[in-house]
């Protein structure tokens, strides 16, 4: 395996991650990379995902963490901040990234972002506009979209 | 097996005969008919046309099996009628295919008979594959070898168009026929399988004649041939060009080449075996034998064939001597100096040296020389065997077991590298032995490397050397960064010695090459620091460039990027790694560095070659050159790998390895408890002491824990004990190493003073502390930038305060672990010093990784951690049982005015210890890890010249190597170490040349603790170094040995 020189706070990370893991969050190290990550968020309550399970892959780039995880949700979803890449708009994945914020952070990060989707910074376009004009019906579309790719089957 | 079962066997035997033709069902079915007779069943198949794979072709068996050896012959005295089908396309095909098939016998008969050295004859019993044929006794055979499968295939496609046979099957039957090419047998497997990649490639030749047969052949009958086996002299004389290697690789399964497999079928027994064979090392049944080597004695012969042979080689071992049966418990062994002559060291050396040191000078010269003692060079590669060949030449040859090599020249144990391992125990003088070899030979005005000067070297040996080069870089490119190494020989300046030491004995070795040698005989430049030189010429022209491995590996680091590794860009002619064993770990950069300098002659001194693994050898080896060692892959499997696995051919391996290269006097012998005593120098093998070094005591000092030491010691001990028991029962013991020894480590500091463990809980405030608060209270009145949000609330101070007061160890967000070197932020957010500077772009400021606030490197504040103990420790003073022997012994050597060095390998202990000294008004200097080199004289300077300054506290890490300390007469070892070779070394430097008076050492041990069990742990230690416990055996007990200290 090409992980022996896996850096002591990753695999700490890892380990705190699977000992204590993050309410409705999972992320479990791929076998052969430990710097990818399998990723479960649960969809959070009173949000258009509520009972959704969204898959992500988290990836711990060679500078971690001293840049950014790359993540991408692999679920669809219907969100303004996230597109049909499932690439996603946060700014602490980009130029606010800390190395004082770790995975659990960012995952935490994500799922709050699934409560409080913020249009005025789209990445998605469409759905921001959506969003915008007419909220109730975008919410709908989120919900059915869960229902749809992230109902857990 | 049942009777009537029809075995896997059975049916391999059948199908040899009678080929591929027939498909496995039909085998069964004549097996059973012929109840399991399996030369009734091939009769049977032979027999029956019906179940023949080709129905309807008239022909019977014999002729099948004419055709299904290559040298077909189909002959009018065969008895099995050639009926119909295609007989005349077989015909026709004959002479074609006898002229190929047969080749190589008709070709070697066709060549000269001087070239054909008869080998040795030998009976073999044939097996029949025909039926009423008849072949008289006397009557010559001929064999006949299928070709290598690549040239056969088409040749039995088209011959033989759907049949389908399986060419690999049949392609190591070797047949016999006789003269008329009349197919009478086959010889037995293992006879074909060494003679076939043989004959193919025109090594050898066989000839042969019929002894006894029956009179009329039936099948499977035996037949007993005699056969006489030839070698081409092409072979033995031209071996190095010669590529057995091919065939070795054609049938690399089994890697043993078949020569010397076929030696042994023709009953040839090496006069003088080979110590080493692949058989030894494969099958693991028999143990080596040793030879005696007396009353054999065979031509010498200069080597440099031999030597280019083996840099060839992938699996010839080189460089290496019979051992004796003798030292078989000890990897390092004892060279055999009592024969070691003399020399005298040139009259530039101003100090008389000892006799051993001359003989040390004798051999370093003599392994320069690439050559080695006479007996050296009469003393079989233990690769190699020795045999009287039948030939009535008489000539003598030798075989080597792993490679199928012969050569009629002795293949002795000669060099390679020059240069080797000056292993001399500890306070010897490998220094001065070294100075000596300088001024003997110091390579001076050698401009080109070649050193044409060398007397003793024959324009061969030079040429030899240079030779070297490419084969090793072939070898070496296989290590990442080493090509780079490679570049043009051409451009490197030829330059002089270069001396590799630790950054601590750089001004002892400028110190001691100034006093011993006559000024003006060496320039010395000290290659050390920012200032240091980038002139290539001018590091050349030094005839003694002295540099740590600090530097070393910085170059090396260098030399990958740009072209400034100036210490690479020189051909040193000599390189002298000092404490060599810093480059044991053969993965670390300045292992990589050492190796990859340029280097006509490579020493390495080290009085401890093996600290922890028998890995640490193969780093010296690949330093040293000496080949085929430097080459990981076979290290590990013919060495280290075996010596894991418990096999004790490993260890014996190294040995022979070392045997020549390396010499070791110890002072001492090792008693039966394997606890180095420290006594007089003696030469073990000669019991003449070599050098009285007025006498040294170990002693074990055991103390008693006071009652409340103890019952502070047994609540840590139980607490330990309880986690220890909950790793053990989820069996995560070895995951949780650091842990234990985390554990471990607090119950032995306990040992030395409750102190060092003791931190928590005490109403002492830190007058530092408070000063932190009220510089972030007050930083929120005079803000910077007026911005009050970002000066921290107080109460997140006084919590920050608080946590630094109780000691709470907390972690940095950034690296995840307990804060090293810790820093605070104006915003109060504790991190590592390293890790906040790794965050940031710049250097002078950057954001807080916590809340992104500005931040500039002059407003950080150092943590203090540095206060290490949480109670007061001077009002609060109390002498732990340890410290209170302690000074009462050095009460006792203060009227003598014997000075003193204290190790202990924790400085938070020698700080402790600085208290009660100096209330008991001890004078004393420290040295531990945090003095640069410059400090690190001074204090050692005052300690050897101020005469009130009894005591030096010492780090046991920071004095563990070379550092001349003979001013002291007594050393106090106040904790046990792991690894007692680590012990040894701090000793000895009290306990070596230069020291007059004798010397006492005292370890100190706490009674019933875990200190006393790591004496345990250490003989075992100790032993696994002298090589009686493996590293498997070690891993395996490790649990055990953790468990045995929480006994």
């Amino acid at each position: 395996m090409a992980n022996s020189n896996l850096p002591r706070r990753i695999i700490k990370e890892t380990q705190r991650l699977l000992s204590e893991p993050a309410p409705g969050i999972s992320a479990s190290p791929s076998e052969d990379n430990m710097r990818y990550f399998n990723v479960m968020i649960l969809g959070p309550t009173q949000s258009p995902y509520e009972g959704g399970v969204f898959k992500l892959e988290l990836f711990l780039p060679e500078e971690y963490p001293m840049a950014a995880p790359k993540v991408r949700f692999l679920t669809k979803i219907y969100h303004p901040n996230i597109d049909k890449l499932g690439r996603i708009c946060l700014d602490i994945l980009k130029d606010k990234w800390s190395p004082a914020l770790q995975i659990r952070t960012v995952l935490l990060s994500i799922q709050a972002l699934l409560s409080a989707p913020n249009p005025d910074d789209p990445l998605s376009e469409n759905i921001a506009k959506h969003w915008k004009t007419n909220e109730a019906e975008a919410v709908e579309t989120a919900k059915e979209w869960t229902r749809l790719y992230a109902s857990g089957a | 097996m049942g009777v009537n079962k029809v075995t896997d066997q059975g049916i391999a035997v059948v199908r040899s005969v009678v080929g591929q033709d027939f498909s496995d069902m039909d085998i069964i079915r004549a097996l059973h008919l012929a109840n399991n007779d399996v030369s009734a069943a091939i009769n049977i198949i032979f027999d029956t046309p019906l179940i023949r794979v080709t129905p309807g072709d008239g022909s019977t068996g014999a002729r099948r099996r004419s055709l299904d050896s290559l040298t077909v012959a189909a002959s009018p005295a065969d008895h099995a009628p050639v009926t119909a089908g295609s007989p005349t396309a077989a015909e026709s095909d004959l002479p074609a295919e006898r002229n190929t098939d047969s080749g190589v016998a008709a070709e070697s008969s066709g060549s000269k008979e001087s070239d054909w050295w008869l080998v040795g004859s030998a009976e073999l019993s044939g097996l029949s594959t025909c039926k009423g044929r008849r072949i008289k006794p006397g009557d010559k055979v001929s064999f006949s070898f299928p070709l290598a499968n690549k040239v056969t295939s088409p040749f039995t496609a088209t011959r033989f168009p759907g049949r389908g046979r399986s060419v690999a099957s049949c392609s190591e039957i070797v047949r016999f026929s006789t003269e008329d090419h009349v197919e009478i047998g086959r010889i037995p497997n293992e006879w074909a399988r060494c003679l076939l990649p043989l004959v193919r490639t025109k090594k050898i030749k066989i000839e042969g004649f019929c002894k006894s047969v029956p009179e009329v052949l039936g099948i499977m009958d035996t037949i007993h041939l005699s056969v006489s086996v030839y070698i081409n002299s092409s072979m033995i004389q031209k071996h190095q060009q010669t590529s057995v290697r091919s065939i070795n690789i054609s049938t690399a399964e089994s890697s043993v080449h078949p020569l010397p497999s076929l030696f042994r079928l023709l009953g040839l027994t090496p006069f003088r075996k080979a110590e080493f064979t692949p058989e030894d090392l494969y099958t693991r049944k028999r143990p080596i034998e040793f030879k005696d080597r007396s009353g054999v004695s065979a031509a010498v012969l200069p080597s440099e064939k031999l030597r280019k042979l083996c840099v060839n080689g992938s699996k010839v071992e080189d460089n290496k001597e019979t051992t004796s049966d003798t030292d078989m418990d000890s990897i390092i062994g004892i060279a055999d100096s009592s024969q070691l002559e003399e020399m005298t060291p040139p009259d530039s050396l101003q100090c008389e040296l000892r006799p051993y040191q001359k003989q040390a000078l004798y051999w370093m010269v003599q392994l320069e020389k690439g050559r080695r003692f006479k007996e050296a060079a009469t003393t079989l590669h233990p690769c190699w065997s020795a045999y009287h060949i039948a030939d009535r030449k008489g000539f003598v040859v030798y075989l080597n077991a792993f490679s199928g090599d012969v050569t009629l020249e002795f293949p002795s144990t000669l060099q390679m590298s020059r240069g080797g391992i000056l292993a001399d125990a500890m306070g010897l003088g490998k220094t001065i032995m070294t100075i000596a070899l300088l001024l003997a030979h110091s390579g001076k005005g050698g401009s080109s490397s070649s050193t044409s000067s060398q007397d003793s070297l024959d324009t061969n040996e030079v040429n030899d050397m240079s030779d070297q080069s490419p084969i090793t870089s072939n070898k070496l490119t296989s290590i990442s960064g080493f090509r780079k190494l490679f570049k043009s020989k051409a451009s490197l300046v030829g330059g002089g010695n270069l001396i590799v030491c630790p950054m601590t004995l750089l001004s002892q070795w400028k110190a001691e090459l100034e006093t011993h040698t006559q000024p003006g005989s060496l320039t010395v430049y000290v290659h050390y620091g920012q200032s240091r030189t980038k002139d290539t010429k001018f590091l050349a022209q030094n005839d003694v460039v002295l540099t740590t491995y600090g530097v070393l590996a910085s170059e090396y680091a260098a030399e990958s990027t740009e072209e400034n590794g100036v210490l690479y860009s020189v051909r040193w002619f000599r390189v002298v790694l000092d404490e060599a064993h810093t480059v044991k770990s053969s993965k670390s950069q300045v292992s990589m560095a050492a190796a990859s300098l340029n280097a006509d002659r490579r020493w390495c001194l080290t009085g401890t070659p093996i600290q922890n693994n028998l890995e640490d050898v193969y780093s010296l080896l690949r330093f040293l050159r000496v080949e085929p060692w430097g080459n990981w892959g076979l290290w590990y499997k013919l060495i280290q790998k075996p010596y894991e696995e418990g096999d004790e051919r490993g260890l014996k391996l190294v040995q022979s390895i070392l045997r020549p290269i390396m010499l070791r006097r110890t002072k001492s012998s090792t008693d039966a408890e394997g606890r180095l005593s420290y006594g007089v120098i003696t030469c073990n093998s000669c019991c003449r002491p070599i050098l009285v070094l007025p006498p040294a005591q170990v002693e074990v000092l055991y103390c008693e824990l006071s009652a409340a030491e103890k019952d502070f010691y047994e609540a840590l001990f139980k607490r330990s004990k309880v986690k220890f028991d909950m790793f053990v029962e989820q069996g995560r013991v070895l995951h949780n190493y650091a842990s234990i020894l985390e554990l471990l480590l607090r119950l032995r500091q306990c040992c030395d003073h409750p102190f060092l463990v003791m931190s928590r809980g005490d109403t002492q405030e830190f007058s530092d502390l408070n000063k932190l608060a009220k510089h972030f209270l007050k930083g929120g009145k005079d803000g910077v930038n007026g911005d009050t949000c970002a000066v921290p609330s107080k109460a997140y101070v006084k919590e920050v305060v608080e946590e630094l007061r109780k000691g709470e160890e907390g972690e940095c967000p950034i690296c995840l672990e307990a804060y090293e070197d810790a820093v605070l932020t104006p915003c109060a957010h504790r991190l590592c010093r390293e890790c906040l500077f790794a965050s940031w772009r710049s250097a002078l400021s950057g954001l807080c990784p916590v809340c992104r606030k500005v931040i500039n490197k002059q407003d950080l504040i150092t943590a203090p951690t540095d206060s290490r103990f949480q109670i007061d420790v001077e009002k609060n003073w109390v002498e732990s049982s340890k410290v209170s022997v302690l000074l009462q012994e050095l009460d006792k050597l203060r009227s003598l005015g014997a000075k003193s060095i204290i190790f202990s390998q924790w400085t938070g202990f020698l700080d402790l210890l600085e208290i009660p000294l100096s209330r008991h008004n001890f004078l004393f200097v420290r040295l531990d890890g945090t003095l640069n080199q410059q400090q690190r004289e001074k204090v050692l300077d005052r300690f050897t010249e101020n005469a009130d300054i009894l005591v030096l506290l010492m780090s046991l890490k920071a004095g563990g190597v070379g550092i001349n300390l003979t001013a002291a007469t007594n050393a106090f070892l106040m904790d046990p170490w792991w690894n007692p070779a680590v012990e040894e070394q701090a000793v000895m430097r009290i306990h070596r040349i230069g020291q007059t008076k004798s010397v006492a050492i005292k370890r100190f041990i706490v009674k019933g603790t875990v200190e006393e069990r790591m004496e345990t742990v250490q003989a075992r230690k100790q032993r696994m170094i002298s090589g009686a416990l493996t590293d498997h055996e070690l891993r395996t007990a490790r649990i055990e040995e953790l468990k045995m200290l929480f006994t």
